[in-house]
């Protein structure tokens, strides 16, 4: 009965103090929103980068139109850069030394795969690809074969679909040979994906390969028609020559002039994740900083709301120790009052930080970055309800103390 | 008078206001058997609110000694007193001072919680001492759906709820109207005539004139201490 009368009495100073309680509560909430919803977004966001990057295979560069992360660039100057365009990758390749191996890519988000009555889900990846995409990048196929390059130049409507797709189409038969239908377009399924399972819980199995060509014509928009090159150095020491040259030529193809600056991105893997991750790290530590800055502000409100609480209740600790309460009960029922609020900000912050979380990762999802996935902070959540168990404990220790040494005579005298 | 609950030898309690000592009580002694009926009176500064604190274990005196049930609670500790008070003292406070939020019944418990007796025995010993008081049909009552008198019946039930040595009533009548008073003042009575040790504080002579024996204060020292024939 004692904690449960002690969450009550929470309960009855956050209602008796509407405003100042209140106050305190959000302070605790912003904290604990902070930290929550940086973190997990920044989660989201280095998996599906995580997730693209898998593909590209080592000493591999890719280079696109516009960066793959883009934040803090400037968004407006990189959205007027014109399309890499398939005839200009074509270019490309054939300028770039021969023993390079080079593939070219294109690729849309949000497509449904029909095969008869069956539907997969809505959010399948359409890749256009050509006949070097296997070598270059780290994907492969189980069964059936990949494309080949006649298929490529001669736009055959041909497809090879990832593991998600064959246990919703094909759950019981043979995918290959089988007829798919892409909006109005119909496909024979050639070959099926290596699984790759997850990164970190995203699935890599949900997307479907066809020739470049074919995407070309009936998949993309204006705005997106620029098409992403990957190039695969022969040897992690010509990996730096390579990205020289291929700067080279991409500039004097896109009329670079010297005095500026590249109008395509040009990334390595490693580069591309030490890109991200130093991002990902200054914006969490930032987060992070100003997160528990808000959480040792509203401690001190904390403090300040349970000394005010213990002076309105004078009289009644008083009453308690006459009644034989010892001092660690006194001690014991006021940090446990104090844990609850704190629990009770936590609380609100925690489900304002998960709804923003999710809410970013649809929102990034349905416009540029089909690969992210929301997750669940689990490890975060934890770690809200054990700093608000730590604050409740530490700026309320004070105020416990106070009380539980009042002296009982002064106590019952107080008005 | 049988065996002695309370001794106090040679008490003195002095406070240090600034500069200035002040005595509160000068070289008290007093024995206090069980089941004896006791008023304390005295105007105010006679030391009758120290005396009241320190035989309540709320105050421990400067020197001299105090032995309750031969225990010496002039060395006492906090928690040592707390305990003392938790189970051999029954308070009665003039403002009755319940806890607003807690029904009838919590309140009685309270002290029961304190001495770490199970629920369910505290459900039960608390609705056996609220039965005492005629306050069975108030159980789930708060404290501002009571009347004054009934308050003071819940206060009571609380004190008598641990089965103390001494039940001790700071001015119990002072907050009522005189019928009521004169119905607590029974209920001490009848408690008295149960066996308990009832020890009364206040000014108020008509009062005073419930217990068996008056004990009379002035500037820290026990004027006089008589047996009181003519109780009512």
């Amino acid at each position: 009965m004692n904690i449960l009368e002690s969450i009550l009495l929470a309960f009855d100073a956050v209602r008796s103090q509407k405003l100042r309680s209140g106050l305190t509560l959000l302070s605790i909430g912003i904290g604990v929103f902070g930290i929550i919803s940086a973190t997990s977004i920044m989660g989201a966001l280095q998996q599906a980068v995580n997730g693209q990057l898998a593909d590209l295979g080592e000493n591999s560069i890719l280079i696109q139109r516009t960066p793959s992360i883009n934040f803090g660039t400037n968004w407006a100057k990189m959205r007027r850069r014109k399309n890499i365009t398939y005839q200009q990758a074509k270019e490309f390749r054939d300028k770039m030394a021969s023993t390079n191996l080079i593939a070219i890519s294109n690729e849309a988000p949000g497509y449904t795969i029909k095969a008869g009555q069956l539907s997969s889900n809505p959010d399948v990846t359409l890749i256009g690809i050509d006949d070097l995409y296997f070598a270059v990048n780290a994907v492969s196929v189980s069964s059936g074969r990949p494309i080949t390059e006649s298929e490529v130049n001669t736009s055959r409507p041909v497809v090879i679909i990832g593991q998600d797709i064959v246990s919703s189409l094909f759950p019981a038969t043979d995918p290959i040979g089988q007829q798919v239908t892409i909006k109005t377009q119909k496909f024979s399924v050639i070959g099926v994906l290596e699984p790759k399972g997850g990164v970190m819980g995203q699935s890599q199995d949900n997307r479907v390969l066809i020739p470049i060509t074919v995407f070309n014509k009936y998949y993309t928009w204006e705005w997106d028609a620029s098409v992403d090159i990957s190039v695969k150095a022969t040897n992690s020491m010509l990996l730096p020559v390579t990205v020289d040259e291929a700067t080279g030529i991409m500039r004097s193809l896109r009329n670079v002039k010297p005095w500026e600056e590249n109008n395509f991105e040009l990334d390595t893997n490693d580069a591309l994740t030490g890109q991200f991750s130093g991002f990902t790290t200054a914006l969490l530590v930032v987060a992070w900083i100003s997160g528990l800055g808000a959480l040792v502000a509203a401690g001190i409100g904390i403090m300040n709301m349970m000394l005010v609480s213990v002076k309105e209740r004078t009289r009644e600790i008083g009453v308690r120790k006459a009644l034989g309460a010892r001092k660690s009960w006194i001690v014991r029922q006021f940090l446990i009052e104090s844990i609850t609020l704190c629990q009770l900000g936590g609380l609100t912050g925690m489900i304002g930080g998960i709804g923003t979380s999710y809410g970013v990762t649809s929102l990034l999802r349905s416009f540029n970055m089909p690969s992210i996935t929301f997750v669940f902070p689990l490890g975060t959540v934890i770690f809200s309800v054990v700093i608000c168990t730590i604050i409740g404990i530490g700026f309320g220790l004070y105020p416990a103390w106070r009380a539980a040494n009042l002296d009982p005579i002064e106590a019952l005298r107080y008005e | 008078m049988s065996t002695a609950i309370i001794d106090i030898e040679h008490v003195v309690k002095r406070y240090e206001m600034g500069d200035e000592e002040v005595y509160a009580l000068r070289d008290v002694s007093l024995t206090i058997g069980s089941n004896e009926y006791v008023a304390i009176m005295g105007p105010s500064g006679s030391g009758k609110s120290t005396l009241m604190n320190m035989l309540g274990c709320l105050d421990t005196p400067t020197s001299g000694k105090y032995l309750f049930n031969g225990a010496n609670v002039a060395e006492m500790n906090d928690d040592d007193l707390a305990s003392i008070r938790n189970k051999e003292i029954g308070f009665v406070f003039q403002t009755f001072n319940l806890l607003p939020r807690a029904t009838s019944l919590k309140n009685v418990e309270l002290p029961l919680v304190y001495a770490g007796v199970s629920a369910e025995e505290r459900t039960r010993r608390a609705q056996e001492a609220l039965a005492r008081v005629q306050l069975s049909d108030r159980m789930g009552h708060k404290p501002n759906e009571l009347s004054g008198g009934q308050r003071q019946r819940v206060a009571i039930a609380r004190a008598i709820v641990t089965a103390p040595s001494i039940i001790l009533a700071d001015e119990p009548t002072g907050n009522l109207d005189t019928k009521t008073g004169h119905d607590i003042m029974n209920l001490f009575r009848d408690l008295w005539k149960a066996g308990n040790t009832v020890i009364l504080v206040t000014h108020e002579e008509d009062i005073a004139q419930h217990a068996r024996r008056i004990i009379r204060l002035r500037d820290g020292r026990i004027e006089s201490d008589i047996t009181n024939h003519n109780h009512a």
